[in-house]
């Protein structure tokens, strides 16, 4: 099994009133809150910490985009992926994703992940991602329906590029470019192993199972939530006759190492509440029509919310009035020390068949020296024990190299 | 003879066929020819006004592809291809030349149609049209506005809201028809509104040669009349008419001055 440390970019400074005064953390969330010096704090120590959990044996430091929030201020993930790539040794740099539908022309993803590819010698995985409503339709202003079918074309035309032996000309409806021929091309031949998150559309589903990418589930609601539409994926992969191997899902988990039980709570409890109830989206912003297919959404619907985890309980958790551990048992955090922690991640590994867990390690408000032991123990105290899980079942969505880095650093600690 | 009369205003609904489009059609009426357009919303049904129109005139009512139960509209590009395809449904339907009325995005829609098929219009109606941009006042966003605050964006007495004519649920057979319904044609409307509902009709706006009327209902606050005047003002041979105690849809909130002032320019 591998673990990929990841956070969201949060803005730390909102105020408590927040999320009474202000109806969205997306989109249009007042600029005045924001002190730019503050967010340089915030991005400096983002790097320190992932700089730390590449030298305590994660698999891979996880960046991601989003747009006009405080819940991420990532607009590009590839300037952060940029600073690790050059400063860490053998995790791979998981981009997780670039929202390929947003880049005009998208052949500047095929150059900067190329890019980032050869930086780190190889330890690329490149993420693709459709990115929210709030980012790709309200922020970016793509039209809804025109998103998908600009995802597909940028997808075709970056992979095209990166293993195309000639200069090509590339005829699409939303970009058409006469002579494509990146420089710099990637390490990783055919190409870096490619993953696209989703949130259970069945299109989504038949793209990773016909590309044999690597599917990511990324929500921070938990076990209970996940499990529903992560059961779903696996039945379709299975019907579909594509690779059941788990290590092609990734999912996120948020998780809180301590000492002891007691002071995990002590340690985490007001940051995970600030996650959680300083990030409103308004309704207006949440469900555009188009975002999904009909197909989707119907889907979507009949699944309901009656299964997995009731609407009143993700309403608590949004508005900070769960208890530390009433998050944990929901799923929504997992909480304690190692011991603890390896026991439910090995649950929840094995009731959703995953071989990639995105371990988010900070979260919300939390302070830089809680992050740095919730990484040091997780990377010494959690990590090595999981190492069993799906050990029998090959790779293929890792890259070798950073593969290859990680196992020679993790037995080099072991001996001494 | 009554009866009859009734049945003929009444109208029906047929599938029509247009190249890749299958569409639903709703027509009623004899005379000379009238092509309704819809809103970004829905097709109306066999509206009241409609039905009205339909006394005097032949009048077709096309839903458009992507829409409720007509498809096609992936076979479409754009503004020009959606234009393109008005025409060889106008030709399709035997027609010379039309009257065009469009409401809403079928403003949008028809005043493409006049500026680029002069030869097929004979006169264009314009109601509450979307297609032009103001930056000194900003459209409000549809697309974000919860149920309450679209109705009171579109009414001038939004209690109405609930009385408004549709052509129906395709689908119903789903739990979550209506939903979905509305999703899909909202979807389709984005192509032509989102972020922003110019796709450069200002530019073609001058070829119109038609004798145009601009009807706007003066309480919409989804498109104010400071967008009527734009368009009466770009459009060479246009006049205006405003309602008041009508909002986004004046055929349905002051139906006998929507009616008054439609009839009038079109027997001209």
């Amino acid at each position: 099994m591998k673990f990929h440390w990841f956070a969201e970019v949060t803005y730390p400074h909102l105020p408590a009133d927040f999320p009474r005064r202000y109806h969205s953390a997306w989109v249009d969330p007042p600029p005045h809150l924001l002190d730019p010096r503050k967010v340089g704090e915030v991005y400096r120590m983002f790097i320190r910490l992932m700089q730390h959990a590449d030298r305590v044996g994660f698999d891979g430091l996880a960046v991601n985009e989003h747009h006009q929030t405080a819940f991420a201020m990532t607009p590009s993930p590839n300037l952060l992926a940029a600073s690790l790539a050059s400063s860490t040794q053998n995790a791979a740099i998981l981009v997780i994703g670039d929202s390929i539908a947003l880049y005009n022309p998208p052949i500047r993803v095929a150059e900067e992940m190329a890019y980032l590819d050869c930086l780190s010698d190889g330890r690329l995985i490149a993420g693709f991602v459709f990115g929210t409503p709030m980012d790709s339709v309200f922020s970016y202003g793509i039209p809804p329906i025109e998103l998908r079918e600009r995802f597909h074309e940028a997808r075709t035309l970056i992979l095209r590029a990166w293993q195309a032996q000639e200069p090509f000309a590339f005829n699409g409806t939303y970009t058409k470019l006469r002579y494509v021929n990146p420089w710099p091309r990637p390490v990783q031949r055919p190409h870096p192993p490619v993953w696209v998150p989703g949130s259970g559309s069945v299109e989504t589903w038949d793209l990773v199972i016909d590309e044999n990418y690597c599917y990511g589930h990324l929500s921070f609601s938990g076990l209970r939530s996940a499990k529903p539409i992560v059961d779903g994926f696996w039945e379709h992969v299975a019907k579909r006759g594509g690779d059941t191997n788990p290590h092609r899902m990734a999912f996120t988990q948020i998780c809180c190492v301590a000492e002891t039980d007691a002071q995990a709570e002590r340690d985490y409890y007001e940051a995970v509440k600030y996650f959680y109830s300083h990030n409103p989206v308004a309704p207006g912003f949440a469900q555009p029509p188009g975002y999904q297919t009909l197909r989707s959404l119907r889907a979507a619907m009949e699944r309901g919310t009656g299964r997995g985890i009731t609407n009143e309980d993700r309403q608590r958790a949004a508005s900070g009035e769960m208890s530390f551990w009433e998050y944990d048992e929901k799923g929504f955090i997992i909480a304690g020390t190692p011991e603890r922690v390896r026991q439910r991640i090995r649950e929840l590994a094995t009731s959703l068949r995953v071989g990639q867990l995105i371990a988010t390690l900070h979260m919300g408000n939390l302070p830089e020296e809680v992050a740095r032991k919730n990484t040091e123990l997780f990377g010494r105290e959690v990590i090595p024990y999981l190492r069993d899980l799906w050990a029998d079942q090959p790779d293929y969505w890792t890259p070798l190299e950073s593969q290859r880095r990680v196992a020679a650093a993790a037995q080099v600690a072991a001996s001494v | 003879m009554v009866h009859a009369e009734a049945q003929r205003t009444q109208g029906q609904l047929s599938t029509h066929v247009v190249g890749a489009c299958h569409i639903r059609l709703w027509s009623a009426g004899d005379g000379s020819p009238v092509l309704y357009l819809h809103g970004f919303e829905q097709h109306p049904g066999p509206a009241r006004f409609l039905q009205r129109l339909a006394q005097h005139r032949r009048v077709y009512a096309p839903e458009l592809p992507g829409y409720g139960g007509s498809t096609g509209f992936e076979a479409l590009e754009g503004v020009l291809g959606v234009t393109l395809y008005h025409r060889q449904l106008v030709e399709s339907l035997g027609i010379d030349t039309v009257d065009l009325i469009g409401h809403s995005l079928g403003g949008m829609l028809a005043a493409e149609f006049a500026a680029i098929c002069p030869h097929r219009t004979r006169r264009l109606v314009l109601v509450n049209a979307y297609g032009l941009w103001l930056d000194d006042v900003p459209l409000p966003d549809p697309f974000v506005m919860g149920e309450k605050d679209l109705a009171a964006a579109k009414w001038a007495n939004p209690a109405l809201a609930a009385s408004e004519p549709s052509i129906g649920i395709a689908e119903p057979e789903s739990r979550y028809a209506a939903t979905l319904e509305r999703m899909k044609n909202l979807a389709i409307a984005t192509k032509f509104m989102w972020p922003i509902p110019d796709r450069g009709l200002r530019r073609r706006l001058p070829l119109i040669q038609a004798p145009t009327l601009i009807v706007h209902g003066t309480a919409d606050r989804l498109i104010p009349r400071v967008y009527a005047e734009e368009f009466a003002r770009l459009i060479p041979n246009a006049r205006l008419v405003m309602i008041d105690g009508a909002g986004h849809l004046p055929m349905v909130e002051q139906e006998d001055a929507f009616i008054y002032a439609v009839q009038t320019f079109l027997s001209e």
